[in-house]
C-alpha cells in the first residue's frame, strides 16, 4: 500500500517536471522576450514595497513596525507568491484559456486526475523572476535584523507551509470561477487585489478586518503572521488562521471539483 | 464571381449591426421595385469614426461583466489605500504636504483616471503585426492610430456607465465628492491625458514591428509608466532627486497633473506652476508625443512584412 502511494508521489513530480520542460522549450521559442519577461518579472516584484519605502522615506510609519519589519513581512509575502505563481497559480490562466477555447476536454480524458493535469500544464516559467525578486527582498530585509533564534525559524517555516496552502486554496476558488466564468481573465485581479491586504501589517486594519482576514480568508497568513513569527512579534489568532487555512483548502477542493463538474465543453 | 461575392457582402452586412448603407441599399433593390422608388440609392455613409466607436461598444458590451470585475477589484485596492494611510496618519497630520482627506481625494480621482485612460493598444497591435493580420489595416481607408483611437473612445464609453459611475457612488459614501477645483481645466487637462495615454501605448505596440512578441517590454513600460505617473502614490513622495527626473518625463501628465488639476494646485520637483500653464506643458507634451509616435512609425512599417510568426 505504501510502496503504491510512493509511486504515485513519483509519477506525479516526474509528470510535473516533464510538463516543466514542455513549457521551457516553448517558451524558449522567443527567448529574447522569455528572459525580458523573467527580469520585469522580478523588478516588478521589488517595487512591491514602494509605497512602504516612501512612507518611511517621508518621515511617517505604520504603528509597532519598524521599515526593515515591514519589509521583511513584504518580502515573506513575496517570496510565498513567488513560489505559488510558477508552480502551481497557473492553473487559473491556464484553465480560463483551455475553457474558453474548449480545449479543457484534453485535459480531462487524460488518465490522470483533473486537477492534477491543470497544474502540470500550467508550469509559468517566467514567473520565476518573481520568486528570485522574493527571495531578494527578503534577504535583503533579513539583514537588518538582529540574529534570530532557532526556535522562530522553526514556527515561521511551519506558517510560511500555510500560507503556501493558503495560496493554492485561491488558486482553487479562482480556476473554479474560471470554469463556470468562461473567458474572465480578470478573475486574477480580484485574487491580487484581495492579497493586497496580507501586504500590510495586520495592525492597520480595523478589529472587523482583522477578524475577516484571519478567520474567515486567511490572507494574515501570507506574510503578517510568519514574519511576526520570525520577528517574535505577538500572534493573537494565529491558531484560528491555521485551522482557518486548513478548512479554506477543503472549501476550495470541494469547489473545483463542483465547478469542473459543471463544465460544459462548449468554449465561449 | 464579382456579383456573388458583392451579394455575399450585402447578406453579411445586412444580417450584422455594421450598418453599411450601400450594401443595404443594394439588398432593398433586389427586393422590390417599391421599395426603390422609397429609398435613397445613394445614403451617406456613416462617419469612419463613429462606427468604430459604435461596434467598439457594441462587441465590448457583449463582454461587459469582464468589465464589472472593476466593481469587485477597485473598491478591494482603494480599501487597502484607506488602511494604509489612516495608519499612517493617526501619527501624523501631515504627509509631504497630503492631509488624509486630501490623500483619499487624490486616490480616488487617479484611479477614475486610470478607468477613463485604459486601453491595450499596444497588446492589440503586437498581436495583429505577431500573427500578420495587421496587413489589413494596410488595406482600410484609416490609419490604424485613428482607428485605434476610436476603438479606445468606444471602448472607454462603456467603461464610464459600468465601471466609473458605481465607483464614484462608492467613493462618495467615503464622503469623496470627485469635483474638481476648476472643472474647465480639469475637462481639459482629462482629454490631453486620455490621449496622451493613447499615444504612449500606441507606440509601444509600435515596437512589434521590430520585436514581433513584446509582451516584456510592455510589461516593463506598463510598471515604469504606472510609478512615473502617480497612480500608485503621489509624485511628491519621491525623493527630490526622482521627483526632478520625473518632472521631464511625459508619464507626470496622465495621472499625477490630470489629478493635481482637480485638486487646483500643482506642485513637483519644487516647481509649483499656475494651473494652465501646467496644463499648456501637457498640450505640448501630447504633440511630442504624437511626432515621436510618428517618427517610430515611419521606420517601423518599414519592417512589416505581413508573414507573421
Amino acid at each position: 500500500m505504501m510502496r503504491k502511494k510512493t509511486s504515485s508521489i513519483y509519477q506525479w513530480i516526474k509528470i510535473y517536471f516533464h510538463g516543466m520542460k514542455t513549457s521551457l522549450a516553448s517558451r524558449m521559442a522567443y527567448r529574447g522576450d522569455f528572459f525580458m519577461s523573467m527580469i520585469i518579472m522580478m523588478v516588478v516584484e521589488l517595487f512591491g514595497p514602494l509605497v512602504t519605502l516612501l512612507i518611511y522615506h517621508n518621515g511617517a510609519s505604520f504603528p509597532g513596525w519598524e521599515r526593515h519589519e515591514v519589509l521583511l513581512l513584504q518580502g515573506t509575502f513575496l517570496l510565498s507568491r513567488g513560489i505559488a505563481f510558477p508552480f502551481f497559480m497557473g492553473m487559473v490562466w491556464n484553465t480560463i484559456r483551455r475553457v474558453q477555447e474548449g480545449t479543457y476536454d484534453l485535459l480531462l480524458i487524460k488518465p490522470r486526475s483533473i486537477l492534477q493535469m491543470s497544474i502540470i500544464t500550467a508550469f509559468d516559467s517566467e514567473d520565476l523572476g518573481k520568486l528570485i525578486g522574493g527571495l531578494l527582498l527578503f534577504f535583503y530585509a533579513l539583514k537588518s535584523v538582529p540574529a534570530l533564534p532557532l526556535v522562530n525559524w522553526g514556527v515561521f517555516l511551519l506558517l510560511f507551509v500555510f500560507s503556501l496552502i493558503t495560496m493554492f486554496a485561491f488558486g482553487l476558488f479562482m480556476t473554479g470561477l474560471g470554469i463556470v466564468w468562461v473567458g474572465n481573465y480578470r478573475i486574477y485581479e480580484i485574487f491580487i487585489s484581495t492579497m493586497d491586504f496580507g501586504l500590510y501589517p495586520r495592525s492597520i486594519f480595523t478589529k472587523v478586518f482583522q477578524s475577516i482576514i484571519t478567520w474567515v480568508i486567511p490572507i494574515s497568513l501570507l506574510g503578517s503572521f510568519p514574519a511576526s513569527a520570525l520577528l517574535g512579534k505577538e500572534m493573537t489568532g494565529v491558531f484560528g488562521a491555521m485551522a482557518c487555512s486548513i478548512g479554506f483548502l477543503l472549501l476550495g477542493l470541494w469547489f473545483f471539483h463542483r465547478m469542473a463538474r459543471n463544465y460544459t465543453s462548449a468554449g465561449g | 464571381m464579382g456579383v456573388n461575392y458583392l451579394d455575399n457582402r450585402a447578406k453579411i452586412y445586412a444580417s450584422s449591426d455594421f450598418g453599411d448603407e450601400p450594401f443595404h441599399s443594394l439588398l432593398r433593390e433586389e427586393t422590390t421595385v417599391q421599395a426603390v422608388s422609397e429609398t435613397p440609392v445613394h445614403k451617406k455613409a456613416k462617419p469612419v469614426f463613429r462606427a468604430v466607436i459604435q461596434a467598439t461598444y457594441k462587441e465590448n458590451f457583449a463582454f461587459r461583466s469582464n468589465m464589472a470585475v472593476s466593481l469587485i477589484v477597485q473598491p478591494i485596492y482603494f480599501l487597502v489605500q484607506y488602511f494604509i494611510w489612516r495608519a499612517v496618519f493617526q501619527v501624523h497630520d501631515t504627509v509631504s504636504g497630503f492631509t488624509f482627506q486630501t490623500m483619499l481625494y487624490y486616490f480616488a480621482v487617479s484611479s477614475l483616471l486610470g478607468f477613463l485612460n485604459w486601453d491595450d493598444t499596444d497588446g492589440t497591435l503586437q498581436r495583429l503585426v505577431q500573427n500578420g493580420k495587421f496587413i489589413t489595416f494596410q488595406l482600410r481607408p484609416i490609419h490604424h492610430l485613428y482607428y485605434a483611437f476610436f476603438q479606445k473612445v468606444g471602448h472607454r464609453i462603456l467603461a464610464f456607465w459600468i465601471e466609473m459611475v458605481p465607483i464614484i457612488g462608492f467613493y462618495l459614501l467615503f464622503g469623496i465628492k470627485p469635483i474638481p477645483a476648476m472643472p474647465l481645466w480639469a475637462i481639459i487637462s482629462v482629454a490631453l491625458s486620455f490621449i496622451l495615454a493613447f499615444l504612449i501605448n500606441h507606440t509601444i505596440g509600435t515596437m512589434a514591428f521590430w520585436l514581433v512578441k513584446t509582451d516584456g517590454i510592455r510589461r516593463a513600460v506598463l510598471v515604469f509608466k504606472d510609478i512615473c505617473s502617480g497612480i500608485f502614490v503621489p509624485l511628491t513622495l519621491f525623493p527630490g532627486g526622482i521627483q526632478k527626473v520625473l518632472f521631464f518625463l511625459p508619464f507626470q501628465f496622465i495621472s499625477y497633473v490630470p489629478a493635481r488639476v482637480f485638486m487646483g494646485s500643482y506642485e513637483l520637483a519644487g516647481f509649483t506652476l499656475s494651473i494652465p500653464a501646467i496644463v499648456g506643458l501637457q498640450a505640448l507634451m501630447v504633440l511630442i508625443t504624437y511626432l515621436l509616435n510618428r517618427l517610430v512609425w515611419f521606420f517601423g512599417i518599414k519592417r512589416f512584412t505581413g508573414v507573421g510568426a
